[in-house]
């Protein structure tokens, strides 16, 4: 499957402003195969562990770095290098329309903590082509994972004009998704989605989010892609 | 150094284009080798019948006896007729609970280290021994909805909340034995019959209208899953290389 996407999603993580991002979408899977549900906040992820309503496997997710000459919010902070988490899913779907998954990851690169995501999707198919989707997602970070984003030392302080913060680990976000798919015939399908957080905590506490930022964060997103058999020999 | 980097990866490239080059030769060298071989079908003894999409808590699959539909013999016939043109189809005979007892494993590595496991059986539960090749016939499975796996033959009913989808399945997967050191030559999965049904599964299936739904026993209903049977085995054969194409 190949594909191609977009989200107006906040310039980063705490920011007031928004831009559009392009998001290329691929997959392979079994030929003839059904899509299986899969939410815009999950981390790439193979099932290795596969019994029919429990799936389990390593998950990835990759950040990209924050750059702080490309937003006036960010200047005197900084850069956060890209940071690579690797870990792990699970997936439960206790009823065919209900799933819950959590994820926990461990960063490395441009941040070295810990982070578990939670989220829970009801999905409902409207007819045969049509499917919207909706639940609650909570994010949890430790200190690692928090303090290179959010925590602000003597010398960012004294360049950026903030206060000193020491941003600590704990609860990052509450939050609620949103997904709606079309599938126009078996090889095109159309998706949008939209998800807000609350950020929460010492995040929320930020003086980059508190003073220049906001805890609101919406990212909407939408994108189409086309599903082909190819055989190997 | 930069030279160095594309001189490994240009050397890797073509140690796997040699290597899948390679390898198919030898499956190539290995089926044309080939004389005479036996057939081993066990996907009929059982149908499933699987509900997805928006489904009551607690609904978990049935299934029920088909064992009187012949779906086996069925399909031992028309492998029989499709590979007469090529091989000296021989008849065997073999426990076929046996080969139907057999399940994938839900840790997916595993399935890939592990020895395959219809290779033992070939070689213990199949008379007579001897033969070029044995092509066994078992089932596949394959996702239906989020959290529901479908095998082998099937009924089953897809519900939005508009409207309600039924669909039969054959899913089945056909491996070629060697006959004297039992490795598996090749092995293939039966593909979709075509690419129009939006409730997919990976494999041979069709939509069914009302009446037949709840009818399970019915004649119909058997004639269906023959068809699918009939239907996909040429193709699979085919792609399979063991006969030319339908």
């Amino acid at each position: 499957m190949v594909g191609i996407g977009g989200e107006y999603t906040p310039d980063f993580v705490g920011s007031k402003s928004s831009k559009f991002v392009p998001i290329p979408i691929f997959a392979i899977r079994r030929a003839g195969s059904i899509d299986q549900f899969r939410g815009p906040r999950d981390s790439a992820s193979i099932a290795l562990l596969d019994v029919g309503n429990f799936h389990a496997g390593p998950a990835f997710k990759y950040v990209s770095s924050r750059k702080s000459d490309k937003y006036s919010e960010l200047t005197g902070l900084g850069n956060v290098d890209a940071a690579y988490e690797l870990g792990g899913f699970v997936e439960y779907y206790p009823v065919d329309w209900l799933r819950l998954r959590s994820e926990l990851r461990q960063g490395f690169g441009g941040h070295t903590g810990t982070v578990a995501d939670v989220s829970a999707d009801v999905i409902v198919p409207l007819i045969q082509r049509l499917t919207i989707s909706a639940g609650p997602r909570f994010t949890w970070k430790s200190t690692n994972a928090t303090a290179p984003y959010f925590g602000v030392d003597a010398a960012q302080a004294l360049a950026s004009g903030l206060p000193m913060y020491d941003a600590r680990g704990g609860a990052h976000s509450v939050g609620f998704g949103s997904q709606i798919s079309y599938r126009i015939n078996p090889q095109w399908e159309v998706h949008a989605y939209v998800e807000y957080e609350k950020l929460l905590g010492d995040v929320a506490d930020s003086p980059l989010v508190k003073l220049r930022g906001s805890s609101n964060q919406t990212t909407v997103g939408l994108g189409a892609s086309y599903s082909f058999d190819f055989r190997i020999r | 150094m930069r030279r160095i980097a594309f001189l490994w990866v240009g050397l890797a490239a073509a140690c796997i284009a040699l290597g899948a080059a390679a390898a198919f030769e030898t499956r190539a060298t290995k089926l044309q080798a080939i004389k005479t071989v036996g057939i081993v079908s066990a996907i009929g003894e059982e149908m499933s019948l699987t509900q997805a999409g928006l489904t009551a808590i607690g609904n978990t699959g049935q299934s029920v006896s088909i064992s009187a539909w012949g779906l086996d013999e069925l399909i031992v016939q028309q492998a029989t007729k499709l590979l007469s043109g090529r091989f000296r189809v021989q008849p065997v005979n073999y426990r076929r609970a046996a080969f139907a007892a057999i399940r994938d494993s839900a840790v997916a590595p595993v399935n890939l280290l592990r020895s395959d496991p219809f290779k033992e059986l070939v070689r213990s539960d199949v008379t007579p021994q001897g033969l070029d090749a044995y092509i066994v016939i078992t089932r596949a499975r394959s996702k239906l909805g989020n959290g529901r796996n479908v095998e082998g033959v099937g009924l089953a009913e897809y519900r939005t909340l508009l409207a309600d989808y039924g669909l039969i399945h054959a899913l089945y997967e056909v491996r070629v034995i060697d006959g004297k050191t039992f490795d598996v030559i090749e092995k293939r999965a039966a593909a979709p019959l075509d690419n129009t049904g939006t409730v997919r599964i990976a494999g041979p299936s069709g939509s069914i209208d009302e009446p037949l739904k709840g009818s399970v026993s019915s004649e119909r209903l058997r004639a269906a899953i023959a068809d699918l049977i009939i239907r996909s085995l040429p193709l699979t054969l085919g792609d399979m290389h063991l006969i030319d194409g339908p």
